[in-house]
């Protein structure tokens, strides 16, 4: 069941840097496919290889979420913290957080906030900046270091039918696309030479994916990502959950790959929508393209709500279509 | 002690029927007579040795959300049951209405905030998330009415327990303590697990006319404010220096004599306390103190942080000091 694969892997913790936890996790759940071989490179990015004839295809999701890192003591038990990624004060406010001490122990946080009937009317108008919230670490004091690292301790859970949510669904849900795609290659003789990257440090900056591309060398990467489902952006298309991929349009995808890829949705009737893309991605699709020479990049992004946050949210459907319009594509040796 | 069950049931303001039922359930074999009124109030009756009455309040009710709309894509708009600081809300899973249909409060991603990553949401702006896109499937699962309450698993962490709803469920596991502990109460003893407290203290005094009791006692869990990002001489309490007593709050100076016997017994039992320093926020002992034709009243709250938050703290230390105080109390004689 794909809700089960969601919620082992969103349960897994691994922020930027820390993601041996949920590669051993990968590792496990494509030990468990027939025909593959696998491998972690020296950085730690963990790659599937499925051998065909034909062109050399990456595929990309990176492994690592958001997180935190203990920066600073203050009286008693409470901490300042900074944050690995882009998180917002808010989501962070009033929040149980997970914190995994030098010795590999388990710390437990709650960012407090100040209780309404004692703020101020200043305080009362205005969020608090990273810098000015805190951490109270209600267990294990005494055991966390400055450098420690946490992460959101939200569990994931079906939101409904359709829609599951959790913590690292960006890019998990994505991993989980990928592992689905693997799974259901199993009914094809495949005309392409597969490599499924699960890359780390994404939100730090790209350097799992770029690093992975250089060795690989591919005719052609497939990067899987979420973008912003269901919430208006000035002068860009609506990208909405349960309408099928995002295809990434714009200077960084490759125009050719993109027409072909449409080409065989439109064929096997997987719905997608266009995401024009003006210039760079956010993701690692636009590191990969300018390396080693140039390589063609295609982007499907997941439309996912309230990115960054305990409780992101997708579609399960979403996961589904994208993997099946992959197997094809891949099967057909990227046409 | 039920904290851990108390914290994780939704119980919010108007909607306290599971806590009740919860509490019915565990006392209703140990007190000699127990009823329910017409708000909703559950009030319990220990014999003593003398006639005279005491009344023991904790509310039952948390801070929390009622269903306003529903909107086209199914979204559902919530107005505040209590007093919930907006800057809490995002991020937070949620359950809905009697069918404890389960959401989020989402919020736009700080990738797409540009000035306003600083500015606190406005509650109508807020919305909650059930995992459907039409309206017409979000009024299969929930209707406008129903209400909302945070959905946190409670921890406890060696002297310290995080979780939603310490205030009140701090109290109220006391209570159920003190009449599962069988003390020998001096007298006539009445328990009011009360409602609707953070709506305006509105249910504690409809008990306290029908009991008409001699004086009264409101168990509450407070507020304390000892973090570093607030001034020392701005906190009310601190937690893990024992139960906070209350000289004074919105609307209600606390009767002195209560007081001081209060203090006096802390003192002479050697239990630690601390005089609550802020008078902000008030308790039923308000609204009770002003019932019929009067009633003395007083308050004794287990210190806590992060209070109507989804993510309170408290140290269990002071939960068993506040126990322990109020046990001794009542099993002595008040001279009023």
């Amino acid at each position: 069941m794909l809700t089960d694969l969601l919620e082992r892997l969103s349960s897994i913790d691994g922020p930027s840097g820390y993601e041996r936890d949920v590669i051993e996790c990968m590792r496990k759940e494509a030990g468990m496919i027939p025909g593959v071989f696998t491998e972690v490179d020296i950085l730690g990015n963990f790659i599937v290889r499925k051998e065909g004839k034909g062109k050399k295809i990456a595929l990309f999701a990176h492994a690592d979420e958001i997180g935190f890192v203990l920066t600073r003591r203050e009286e008693g038990n409470y901490w300042r913290f900074s944050t690995i990624g882009g998180i917002d004060p808010k989501a962070i406010i009033s929040q149980r957080l997970k914190i995994y001490t030098r010795d590999g122990d388990i710390a437990w946080g709650i960012v407090g906030m100040i209780e309404p009937h004692l703020q101020t009317d200043e305080g009362r108008e205005k969020v608090p900046s990273l810098d000015d919230l805190f951490l109270d670490v209600v267990e294990g004091g005494e055991r966390v270091n400055t450098g420690d690292i946490g992460v959101f301790s939200s569990k994931p859970f079906s939101l409904s039918e359709k829609y599951f949510t959790g913590k690292a669904l960006d890019n998990r849900a994505s991993c989980a696309t990928l592992l689905y795609t693997l799974e259901l290659l199993n009914n094809f003789t495949s005309k392409s030479d597969l490599f499924f990257v699960f890359n780390i440090r994404e939100e730090d900056g790209s350097p799992g994916a770029k690093t992975s591309a250089y060795r690989l060398k591919p005719d052609l990467s497939i990067v899987l990502d979420v973008t912003h489902g269901d919430i208006s952006i000035p002068s860009m298309p609506k990208i909405e959950t349960g309408k099928g991929p995002a295809l990434g349009v714009g200077p960084v995808i490759d125009y050719g790959y993109l027409e072909k890829l449409k080409n065989l949705a439109d064929k096997i009737s997987v719905s997608y929508q266009l995401e024009p893309i003006n210039g760079r991605s956010g993701t690692d699709t636009d590191l990969i393209q300018i390396t080693r020479g140039g390589i063609p990049t295609l982007l499907l992004s997941l439309p996912l709500r309230y990115m960054h946050t305990p409780y992101e949210v997708v579609n399960i459907r979403d996961i589904e279509e994208t993997a099946r319009l992959l197997s094809y594509f891949l099967a057909r040796g990227g046409e | 002690m039920y904290l851990k069950e108390l914290t994780e049931l939704s119980g919010v303001s108007g909607y306290e029927k599971r806590v009740r039922e919860f509490i019915k359930d565990k006392i209703k074999d140990r007190v000699s007579h127990i009823e329910e009124d017409v708000l909703g109030n559950l009030i319990a009756r220990k014999e003593g040795k003398t006639d005279k009455r005491i009344m023991l309040c904790a509310h039952m009710d948390e801070v929390g959300f009622i269903v306003s709309n529903i909107e086209d894509d199914g979204k559902l708009c919530i107005m505040p049951l209590g007093g919930i600081d907006p800057k809490v809300v995002v991020g937070k899973r949620v359950t809905v209405g009697e069918k404890e249909i389960p959401g989020v409060i989402g919020y736009k991603a700080i990738h797409l905030q540009r000035g306003d990553v600083y500015t606190p949401p406005k509650m109508d702006e807020i919305r909650v998330d059930i995992g459907v896109t039409k309206k017409s499937d979000a009024e299969g699962k929930v209707r406008i009415g129903d209400f909302v309450a945070f959905s946190v698993e409670s921890m406890v962490h060696g002297d310290w327990f995080s979780g939603k709803a310490l205030d009140n469920r701090g109290g109220c596991s006391i209570l159920i303590d003190i009449i599962n502990n069988n003390i020998e109460l001096y007298y006539d003893t009445y328990f009011v697990f009360s409602v609707q407290e953070e709506l305006g203290l509105r249910g504690a005094g409809i008990s306290a006319e029908k009991i008409n009791p001699d004086f009264s006692i409101v168990v509450e869990t407070t507020t304390s404010g000892d973090n570093p990002e607030f001034s020392s001489y701005r906190r009310s309490t601190e937690l893990g220096k024992g139960p906070a007593i209350t000289f004074a709050h919105s609307g209600y100076v606390i009767d002195e004599r209560l007081f001081k016997w209060i203090i006096d017994t802390a003192k002479e039992h050697n239990i630690p306390y601390q005089i609550k320093r802020r008078t902000a926020g008030g308790t039923d002992a308000r609204r009770i103190a002003t019932t019929l034709a009067g009633i003395p009243s007083a308050v004794i709250s287990i210190p806590a942080r992060y209070i109507h938050s989804p993510m309170s703290v408290l140290n269990l230390e002071d939960y068993n000091n506040t126990l322990r105080l109020i046990s001794i109390l009542l099993t002595k004689e008040v001279q009023l």
